[in-house]
C-alpha cells in the first residue's frame, strides 16, 4: 500500500487541495479534471484509498459507477454533448498514473481528439480457444458465479438544492434519437 | 468493437423505415430494436459467441475484433442503447461482474492492467445498438493507443461547468476559494511533486431536495428480478471473496508498482 498522505486524490478528498467538486456522498467524490479532454471531464473516486479496481469493495464500487452514470446523464442534460465515455485506467500498462482508483467520465463531441478506438488484433482460432479456456477456468476457480447483489449503500447526495433541471426534455430527445437510429 | 453487419438499403427503404420509426411508441421501438440487435441474438443463443461468463442478468463474451487478447464485452441481457437508460441496480451488477472479470484476466492472462470503456452515443465511439462494457486486458507495449488529450480551461470556464453540472446532479458544490486547483493528472507521471496550497474548503450548508427519479429507468420487470436477488442476498452472509484470493496473486504487486510511480 502506498501512503495515503502522499496520495493526491486522498488530499483532495480531505480538502487539503482545492478542487472543483461536482458531486459528493459518503462513499464517492466527483471533481472536474482541470486538464480535461473536454469541458466537463470528471474524475469519480472512492473516498477510501484503493489503488486498483480489484481492491475496491463491492458496495463502494457499485456506488461509484452509479454516480458515474448519474454524472454521465447530467452531462447529457446540461452540457449538450453528443456522447459520453466512461473510461477506467486500471494498472500502469493501462495508463494509470495515480495510485487511487478512479473513473473518468468524458463528455464527447465529434472530432474532439479523444480516441478510445483500437486496431483489432488478428488471433488464430487456437489462440482464441486457449484464452476462452483459461478465462473460464479462472472464473470457475475465483467463483465469479457467486456474485451477489450488495446492500445498496444509503448515500444520498450530501448537498442538494431545491431546483429542477429543465433540460430533461433534451435528454428525452437524446434517448429518442438513439432509439430511432437506423440499425 | 464487434459490429453489426451493415445492410444496404435504398433511399426509399430508409425513408419508409424512418417514417415507421417515428410513429412507434417507445415500447414498440424497444421491441423493434431488440429484433434488430445482434447482441440480443447472441444473448438468446441465436448467434454464436465465445461466452466466458453468464448469469441471470449479464453475459460476457470475447470480442471478435479485440484490442488485445482476452478483450471482453460485458452486456446486460436486457436491451438498452445507452447507460443512462439502465436502472441503478443493474449498473451496479454489471460493474461488479466487470471487476471480477478484470480480476480473472489479471490472473489467467498474465496481464498487468485493464481498461474499462463505455461509449454512450456515436460521437463517443459507440457502434453497437446494445449497451456494453469493454474490458481490455493490458500489458506494457501492447500497442493499444487510447488517447485522452489534455485541454486547458480557464478558471471561469471551470467554475461555470462546475455550477451547471453540480446543479444538474441536484447538488450545489462550493467553488474553491480563490485558488486554482492543481491538475490531477499531470502531463507525465510525476504526480506527487506538484505544489499544493493548503486551504481547506469550508463545510457547506445543506438543503434537502427530493431528487427526481427518471421513471423510465424503473422498468417493473427489472425491479422484480432485482428484488428477488436482494432477498437472496439477505439470507446469505457476506463473503469477502476478493480479499481471500489475493494472497496467491499479483494484485498487490500491481498496486505497488503504481505506488512506486
Amino acid at each position: 500500500m502506498t501512503s495515503r498522505e502522499s496520495c493526491l486524490l486522498c488530499q483532495i478528498i480531505g480538502n487539503k487541495i482545492p478542487s472543483y467538486k461536482v458531486y459528493e456522498d459518503d462513499l464517492t467524490l466527483a471533481v472536474l479534471d482541470v486538464n480535461g479532454a473536454n469541458p466537463g471531464h470528471c474524475f469519480v473516486m472512492p473516498k477510501e484509498h484503493y489503488p486498483i479496481i480489484e481492491q475496491v469493495p463491492d458496495d463502494v464500487l457499485g456506488n461509484l459507477f452509479i454516480v458515474a452514470n448519474k454524472i454521465s446523464s447530467a452531462i447529457f442534460e446540461t452540457l449538450k454533448v453528443q456522447g459520453t465515455n466512461i473510461f477506467v485506467r486500471n494498472g500502469v500498462p493501462a495508463g494509470q498514473t495515480v495510485a487511487h482508483f478512479m473513473v473518468n467520465v468524458i463528455p464527447r463531441q465529434e472530432n474532439d481528439g479523444v480516441n478510445l478506438q483500437w486496431k483489432p488484433k488478428q488471433l488464430s482460432e487456437e489462440e482464441v480457444s486457449t484464452i476462452e479456456l483459461k478465462l473460464k477456468e479462472e472464473i470457475k476457480n475465483t467463483g465469479v458465479q457467486k456474485i451477489e447483489k450488495t446492500e445498496k449503500p444509503e448515500s444520498a447526495p450530501k448537498e442538494v438544492v431545491t431546483q429542477s433541471t429543465p433540460a430533461i426534455d433534451d435528454e428525452d430527445d437524446y434517448f429518442m434519437k438513439q432509439l430511432r437510429r437506423i440499425p | 468493437m464487434a459490429e453489426q453487419p451493415q445492410q444496404q438499403m435504398s433511399e426509399e427503404q430508409v425513408k419508409a423505415l424512418q417514417e415507421k420509426l417515428k410513429q412507434m411508441s417507445p415500447e414498440e421501438l424497444k421491441e423493434f430494436q431488440k429484433k434488430q440487435c445482434i447482441f440480443c441474438q447472441i444473448i438468446t443463443g441465436k448467434v454464436q459467441s465465445k461466452k466466458v461468463y453468464e448469469d441471470e442478468h449479464v453475459l460476457a463474451i470475447l470480442d471478435i475484433n479485440p484490442a488485445n487478447p482476452g478483450h471482453l464485452l460485458i452486456m446486460p441481457k436486457e436491451h438498452y442503447s445507452i447507460m443512462p437508460q439502465i436502472p441503478e441496480e443493474e449498473v451496479e451488477h454489471i460493474f461488479l461482474v466487470t471487476k471480477t472479470l478484470s480480476n480473472a484476466s489479471l490472473r489467467a492472462l498474465e496481464v498487468q492492467g485493464s481498461n474499462i470503456i463505455v461509449a454512450n452515443g456515436v460521437a463517443a465511439g459507440q457502434r453497437a445498438q446494445h449497451f456494453m462494457v469493454h474490458l481490455v486486458p493490458r500489458k506494457e507495449n501492447d500497442n493499444v493507443g487510447f488517447e485522452v488529450p489534455q485541454k486547458t480551461l480557464t478558471e471561469d470556464e471551470l467554475q461555470k461547468i462546475q455550477k451547471t453540472l453540480s446543479e444538474g446532479l441536484g447538488a450545489k458544490m462550493e467553488k474553491p476559494e480563490n485558488i486554482a486547483p492543481v491538475p490531477l493528472m499531470p502531463k507525465e507521471t510525476n504526480v506527487v511533486e506538484a505544489e499544493f496550497m493548503e486551504k481547506p474548503i469550508t463545510e457547506k450548508t445543506i438543503k434537502k431536495k427530493t431528487i427526481k427519479k427518471e421513471e423510465k429507468q424503473k422498468q417493473i420487470k427489472n425491479t422484480e428480478t432485482i428484488e428477488k436477488r436482494k432477498q437472496k442476498k439477505q439470507t446469505k452472509s457476506e463473503k469477502k471473496q476478493t480479499e481471500q484470493k489475493q494472497e496467491n496473486v499479483n494484485l498487490d504487486d500491481i498496486a505497488n508498482v503504481l505506488g512506486a510511480k
